[in-house]
């Protein structure tokens, strides 16, 4: 007798038994999401969909009816496609996941994501997840199809609206450009996934312990795809270049000049654990982090660190940040700050352009705190992060604005 | 939508899987593409979900001396991609009618006749066929024929104790053809009406044996020796499957058909997929 493995790919081999869970107990599911191993404590309850949305933030996977017939949640689970809403997380350890995330990004999409844009293949969106991964799969396992078997093959997944016609075309359209399968999904690779306990009704028991343990984290692993939001913002100081060389320096000193942030911890090899907290509007988020400061060169008064944090709400931040100081006119200092910013979970849906006006505000703040550190060595107001708030219009200005108007006002301090 | 709290284990071998269910409260879960929709609808609460994928002996899928024999944790995708399926010609003429894509990734064969859905093509394809399905249960292993397995609309022999272990399609044979054929609102759910068929004729290419099998139109999949039927009405078939639908067709009508509608379907489906069936086994025959 033969044996075919369950799993048509043959990524994995049978699943390896597990011991009882009860059901008010949670257990570690490790498994490789997009590229990245990442475990989540969850109850037996929890089903995928819910796991990859409120545990890991990847909101792009949709949830419509949760009974497997509308096809939104549609994910690969060992490279087939498979609906998240019919697969507990505890059926999925040691599966490789991608999820819609995986697939492309913004700047770099899947050929699949490029058609469905170039065919206006939606009207509200909200399908566009699942169409993407069915037809991901599709076109991977069967790139023979034919157009005429599409509405079949994709039947799969509902589309309510006015885009159906477009995602047949765009399917047909990289059926025919791609005859021997479609190239593999763009965005799966070593990226931090920082999740949170379980909670949003997905179970009881775990969501106090699990949130020590998104910050305990060891080391900072940035993401590999392009930064959400890049910011480069120029502020120049009145104090001279050696003392704000410094505040850079002093980590205690330069956290507590970061709006709303606030040491908590010095670990060894220059890493520091520490608490940030960003209000906007209704949306309080507090991110637990770690930082680690990799580069640190005093003569070219230059800083570079690694900060990673993840918010109990599923939102998560990473960031390579540069700081430099060189002397300016009239003895003060310019003072650079570029940042690359990374978003996931639920902080991403405000958009590219609103997270990076809201870095650089932070930024233009800090600048003026790292000014203050420098003239008194103390900061007065270590949390009015808390405070920031954003006016429409701000979020309209163009970085030029910005970066002009921040160095007016800490000109005229 | 969210499942009521339960247990869960995945055991290693078939003998805790069996200790597992002992005491009724345990559900077996394999690809969970019918069952957990039920649990989402809060339509069943057992206390403890038994997955049975990780028992390497249900993983197994290939022939053997009784004909080709699916695993309980195999997919039905892999059936679908396994070339060895291909003895088994109403297997491949029926899996891309079974739910969608994204669930053959993960649904199985197994589970489709545990579930026993009436309007579910698996089933009636075994019993078309005269599969035999394998159980495990406190009082050791017993094997029934398909239709012996099937008791009405999702109720199956098996006692909540038992586990089915799998199922052995018989492989074709010389001179056999077969049909397979649902109407359904949408590719992919469940069918309004469906009929299998099976046609074997002997040398002189003249009907020995039929079988005809609906689904969808009673409390489960119903099978018919139509031998005498098809071998007298070969020409003109409808009026024929239109009185065999007056007795076989019973299901109730809903919003999608009424009964009178699903008898037409069954009548109009069963005279062409018997007529199809004959062709095959006569091409067959002479290719042969």
């Amino acid at each position: 007798m033969t044996t075919v493995e369950p799993r048509h790919d043959g990524l994995a081999g049978p699943a390896q038994p597990r011991d009882r869970v009860a059901a008010d107990e949670t257990v570690g599911i490790t498994m490789t999401v997009n590229g990245t191993e990442t475990t989540v404590t969850v109850p037996p309850r929890a089903h995928l969909g819910d796991v990859l949305r409120e545990q890991l933030g990847l909101t792009g996977t949709h949830l419509g009816c949760e009974h497997g017939v509308c096809g939104m949640c549609t994910v690969l689970v060992d490279g087939e496609a498979a609906r998240a809403c019919l697969l507990f997380a505890v059926q999925c350890e040691g599966a490789e996941i991608v999820t819609v995330e995986g697939l492309g990004t913004p700047d770099d999409q899947h050929p699949l994501q490029q058609a469905f844009s170039a065919h206006h293949a939606l009207q509200c969106g909200f399908c566009t997840p699942g169409m993407l991964m069915s037809s991901y799969d599709l076109l991977t396992t069967t790139p023979e199809v034919e157009s005429e078997e599409l509405p079949e093959q994709m039947s799969g997944v509902l589309c309510r609206c006015t885009g159906y016609r477009g995602i047949l075309a765009a399917v047909d359209d990289v059926r025919q450009r791609y005859p021997d399968g479609v190239p593999g999904p763009r965005a799966c690779g070593a990226r931090t996934l920082v999740g949170r306990g379980s909670g949003g009704g997905t179970g009881a028991a775990a969501a106090e312990e699990d949130v020590p343990a998104a910050a305990l984290a060891q080391e900072v692993r940035l993401p590999s795809g392009p930064p959400s939001a890049v910011v480069d913002v120029t502020s120049a100081l009145g104090s001279p270049v050696e003392r704000v060389w410094a505040v850079l320096d002093d980590f205690d000193l330069l956290a507590r000049c970061l709006p709303g942030a606030r040491l908590t911890e010095v670990l060894d090899g220059d890493r520091y654990r520490g608490r940030a907290v960003v209000a906007l509007g209704p949306v309080k988020l507090s991110f637990d982090g770690l930082a680690q400061v990799v580069e640190r060169d005093p003569a070219a008064h230059r800083l570079r660190f690694h900060a990673q944090g993840a918010d109990a709400g599923g939102s998560a931040t990473q960031a390579d940040v540069v700081l430099a100081a060189e002397a300016g006119p009239d003895g003060g200092t310019v003072l650079t700050a570029h940042a690359d910013v990374h978003l996931t979970g639920r902080v991403a849906q405000f958009g590219r352009a609103l997270a990076g006006d809201v870095s650089r505000r932070l930024f233009e703040q800090f600048a003026a705190s790292v000014d203050e550190a420098a003239e008194t060595g103390s900061v007065t107001a270590p949390s009015r992060g808390a405070q920031l708030r954003l006016v429409a219009g701000t979020v309209r200005d163009t970085v030029r604005a910005l970066v002009r108007r921040g160095f007016a006002r800490v000109r005229q301090r | 939508m969210k499942a009521a709290p339960f247990a869960y284990v995945r055991p290693g071998r078939l003998d805790d899987v069996l200790g597992e269910l002992a005491g009724g409260d345990g559900k077996v879960l394999a690809g969970g593409q019918s069952l957990v929709p039920v649990l989402a609808m809060r339509l069943g609460r057992p206390g403890t979900l038994v997955d049975i994928t990780a028992v390497p002996e249900l993983a197994s899928v290939g022939p053997d001396q009784h004909g080709y024999r699916i695993g309980a944790a195999v997919r039905q995708r892999a059936v679908e991609h396994d070339p060895a399926a291909r003895a088994v010609p109403l297997i491949g003429m029926a899996m891309p009618f079974v739910g969608h894509r994204e669930l053959r990734s993960r649904g199985t064969v197994c589970g489709s006749l545990a579930h026993a859905d009436p309007a579910a093509e698996l089933p009636a394809v075994a019993c078309c066929l005269q599969a035999t399905v394998e159980l495990a249960g406190p009082a050791g292993r017993r094997r029934l024929p398909a239709e012996e397995f099937v008791t009405g609309a999702m109720t199956t022999a098996a006692c909540p104790e038992d586990v089915v272990v799998a199922v052995t399609f018989p492989h074709a044979r010389p001179g056999e053809g077969y049909g397979f054929a649902e109407i359904a609102r949408r590719h992919g759910d469940f069918a309004l009406a469906g009929v299998v068929t099976r046609v074997r004729v002997g040398a002189d290419g003249g009907v020995t044996e039929a079988r005809l099998t609906g689904f969808g139109i009673s409390d489960r999949a119903v099978t018919r020796d139509v031998t005498s039927l098809l071998a007298e009405h070969e020409d003109d078939l409808r009026p024929a499957t239109a009185a065999l639908a007056e007795d076989v067709v019973d299901t109730g009508g809903d919003t999608h058909g009424s009964t009178g509608y699903r008898r037409r379907l069954f009548g109009v489906l069963a005279a062409r997929e018997l007529s199809r069936a004959l062709q095959r086994a006569r091409d067959r025959k002479e290719g042969s």
